[in-house]
């Protein structure tokens, strides 16, 4: 069930194209425990493993298909920013500060969507896993392992690309940034001014869901994932945004 | 082979199995023929399912033993994140039929099980063979099952009991051309395919969808498979759905092509894809990247035209009042926030993919006992046929192994991370102790029994392998 809460979580903080692109944990829940209460027949688990190839199948589309866009992008902001650069030199202070201001947020922009998309993939194969850690639990069958096999070799689950794409964004980023000040007060007042904005909150979230799943569990075993260890937690503490949206 | 290189011509494909049933045998012994060692290899293996079985509760857990056994085996490797096409090999011997609305026989997939492993020294054909099974078609109850699962094979379909057989091939072969006839007489029904399909138990093996993924990081590279994958949806033939997975290095090629041509709008997909000389690349792929392409230009374009006016007015006043130094910093967090989401990610996909490579680690040991066991079976009754040594495998329970017989210890040096290199040196050592060491068996799953003196000292051999 927690799993459950903060994948709705999640969903209802992520961006809106995304929402229905997620694992539907609930419902593949519901089968799994009508599949355990009748009768565990073969056939029972084929269209169970077929639902299951389809959400996979869901969310191999929708990643290669952001994926695709993000590697247009990502051309795009270098060459955007490069021509900007380039451009801007000449002009007066205001029209200087205000372009790269631009540039800044649509990078910082683009990174945080890629890491959204890591993120995505990231909780759909942790919801794949339990599904299917549930399923072998209530049917006494053997379908994890082999199934989980394929899994990691989905397009969905190799991030590699996407994770190079950003650690190249992070560089850009560098080079487009100013030397940082040290200003933490009003560092956090405009982050929590930032958070508002729905990338951000969007990473705020899932930071804090995978915190969370992380913290313990009662089925804690050989396949389950340490706690997690942020680098600086209170940076995350601070950003913690009460949700507007009642979570059942 | 080609005659079943299916390229979304469904006639050819029906009418060739329609006339020809036996091409299917021909495969077959060709195959055995050049594999024979990796095959009989494998069919041993894939032997030890039986013995697993009463510890099963679920009879469908046989098959993914099965389907695990050629998976973890086939190179002897633990091989967590193996790019190998190992998976692609599912697909070659499964024909698609999707046009006819039939799925594939239960047995069809079986056949295509045992094979899986001996493609795995072809990895060329594999490339040129790619089918896409259809045999979720008839599994879902969706109704437009064109689409959906069309990417998707299920295997690895067990039928208990007649999977040792080494010559089993014949076995399929007349199975498989009973289906095949069975399903071209009724093409068309859904229900004949529910039926076949039922029948079986399934495993989810490996995604065709693999196949159907193009990792075009580098032209020509697997572009192949990306070709023949292309129709691999079902009737219509309808546009390629094969995804394409665009790399930044196939998208400056892509860019560079559309400059050519004079630009994102005047570039034409037919032109661009020619430029690009990749091969495997369809025109629908180079068409929907270039309308994708086409809106992100657009936007940036746009703006450039606006920002010059919004800059002066709004952004001037607004931005700088308002963000200067402070909204830097903001994005600062925003990128402190995101970078440390990243991070935490890659470490937990580390972490999920060492996970799984342990998991498979310790069922690959457990496999590797059985696995011992039938070994000296087979070196044992080096002259008996195969049905023999199957009939006994089936039948003998390992404590009942006469004294000649021996299986290695499962004992390792505590905490060993053997590294999967061992276990060819293994089964090596393994074949040279055969008949001098008397070594207890170990029962699968079963509680060890103190290992005699003679044991012990394989065991110290054994653990003497250097540890990697």
């Amino acid at each position: 069930m927690k799993f459950g809460k903060r994948l709705k979580r999640q969903i209802e903080e992520s961006l809106p194209e995304w929402r229905d692109k997620f694992l539907s944990y609930k419902d593949l829940k519901k089968l799994v425990r009508l599949i355990s209460t009748t009768d565990a027949s073969p056939q029972a688990e084929g269209e169970f493993v077929s639902l299951l190839d389809a959400e996979v199948e869901k969310f191999n589309a929708f990643f290669m298909e952001q994926e695709e866009e993000f590697v247009i992008r990502q051309r795009q902001e270098l060459q955007e920013r490069i021509r900007r650069a380039a451009e801007s030199l000449r002009p007066s202070e205001a029209g200087y500060a205000a372009e790269m201001g631009r540039i800044r947020k649509d990078i910082v922009n683009f990174h945080g969507e890629m890491v959204l998309l890591v993120n995505y993939s990231s909780i759909n194969y942790t919801g794949l896993a339990k599904i299917l850690k549930k399923y072998d639990k209530r049917t006494g069958g053997l379908l994890r392992l082999p199934f989980i096999e394929t899994v990691l070799k989905q397009p969905f689950f190799t991030t590699e690309l996407i994770s190079r794409l950003v650690k190249e964004c992070e560089i850009m980023m560098e080079a487009v940034f100013p030397a940082a000040e040290e200003q933490v007060e009003r560092r956090e007042r405009e982050a929590l001014a930032m958070a508002e904005q729905s990338i951000f909150r969007n990473a705020v979230a899932a930071l804090i869901t995978m915190q969370e799943l992380r913290k313990g569990s009662s089925t804690y075993g050989h396949f389950s994932l340490p706690p997690l260890i942020l680098p600086d937690p209170d940076l995350l503490q601070s950003l913690q945004i009460p949700s507007p949206i009642p979570i059942q | 082979m080609k005659q079943f290189h299916n390229r979304g011509i469904p006639m050819l494909v029906s009418s060739s199995l329609h006339v020809r049933p036996s091409p299917i045998e021909e495969k077959y012994p060709k195959l055995l023929d050049s594999q024979q060692a990796l095959m009989e290899m494998e069919l041993r293996k894939n032997s030890l399912a039986p013995l697993q079985n009463p510890l099963m509760s679920n009879n469908g857990v046989y098959g993914f033993s099965l389907s695990a056994a050629p998976v973890f085996d086939s190179d002897l490797h633990i091989d967590a994140i193996s790019p190998h096409e190992k998976h692609t090999f599912d697909a070659p011997y499964i024909s698609k039929l999707s046009d006819r609305n039939s799925s594939l026989p239960s047995t069809f997939s079986l056949y295509s099980a045992t094979c899986q492993p001996s493609l795995n020294t072809y990895p060329e054909e594999s490339a040129e063979i790619t089918w896409r099974p259809e045999s979720i078609q008839g599994i879902t109850d969706y109704p437009d099952h064109v689409n959906l699962n069309n990417q998707i094979q299920e295997n690895h379909i067990t039928n208990p009991g007649d999977i040792n057989k080494q010559d089993e091939w014949s076995d399929l072969t007349g199975l498989i051309n009973e289906n095949w006839r069975e399903l071209l007489d009724d093409s068309d029904t859904t229900e004949s395919q529910t039926k076949v399909i039922h029948s079986a138990v399934h495993v989810p093996a490996d995604f065709s969808v693999q196949n159907s993924q193009t990792h075009l990081s580098l032209p020509s590279h697997s572009s192949e498979l990306s070709n023949a994958t292309g129709p691999s949806s079902s009737t219509n033939a309808a546009p390629a759905r094969s995804r394409m997975r665009w790399t930044p290095e196939l998208h400056e090629l892509f860019v560079e092509a559309v400059k050519k041509l004079g630009g994102s709008e005047k570039a034409t997909p037919k032109g661009v894809r020619k430029l690009m000389k990749v091969e495997g690349l369809t025109i629908y792929h180079v068409k929907s990247h270039l309308q994708k392409y086409r809106t992100a230009r657009f936007r940036p374009e746009s703006i450039e035209g606006m920002s010059t006016k919004i800059t002066q007015i709004e952004e001037v006043s607004s931005l700088d009042l308002r963000m200067g130094t402070g909204i830097t910093e903001a994005l600062r967090v925003q990128v402190e926030v995101q970078k440390q989401l990243h991070e935490q990610l890659e470490i937990q996909r580390k972490l999920q993919l060492q996970i799984e490579e342990h998991g498979r680690y310790l069922q690959m040991m457990f496999e590797k006992q059985c696995q011992g066991i039938d070994k000296i079976k087979a070196s044992a009754n080096m002259d008996e046929s195969s049905t023999q040594l199957s009939e006994l495998t089936n039948s003998i329970d390992i404590r009942e192994i006469p004294e000649n017989d021996h299986a290695k210890t499962d004992k390792r040096s505590p905490g060993a991370g053997l590294a999967a290199e061992d276990s060819p040196q293994l089964i090596d050592r393994h074949k040279m102790l055969k008949h001098d060491s008397k070594i207890e068996s170990n029962i699968v799953g079963g509680s060890y029994s103190p290992p005699s003196k003679r044991s012990r000292h394989n065991y110290v051999d054994l653990s003497a392998t250097p540890a990697i």
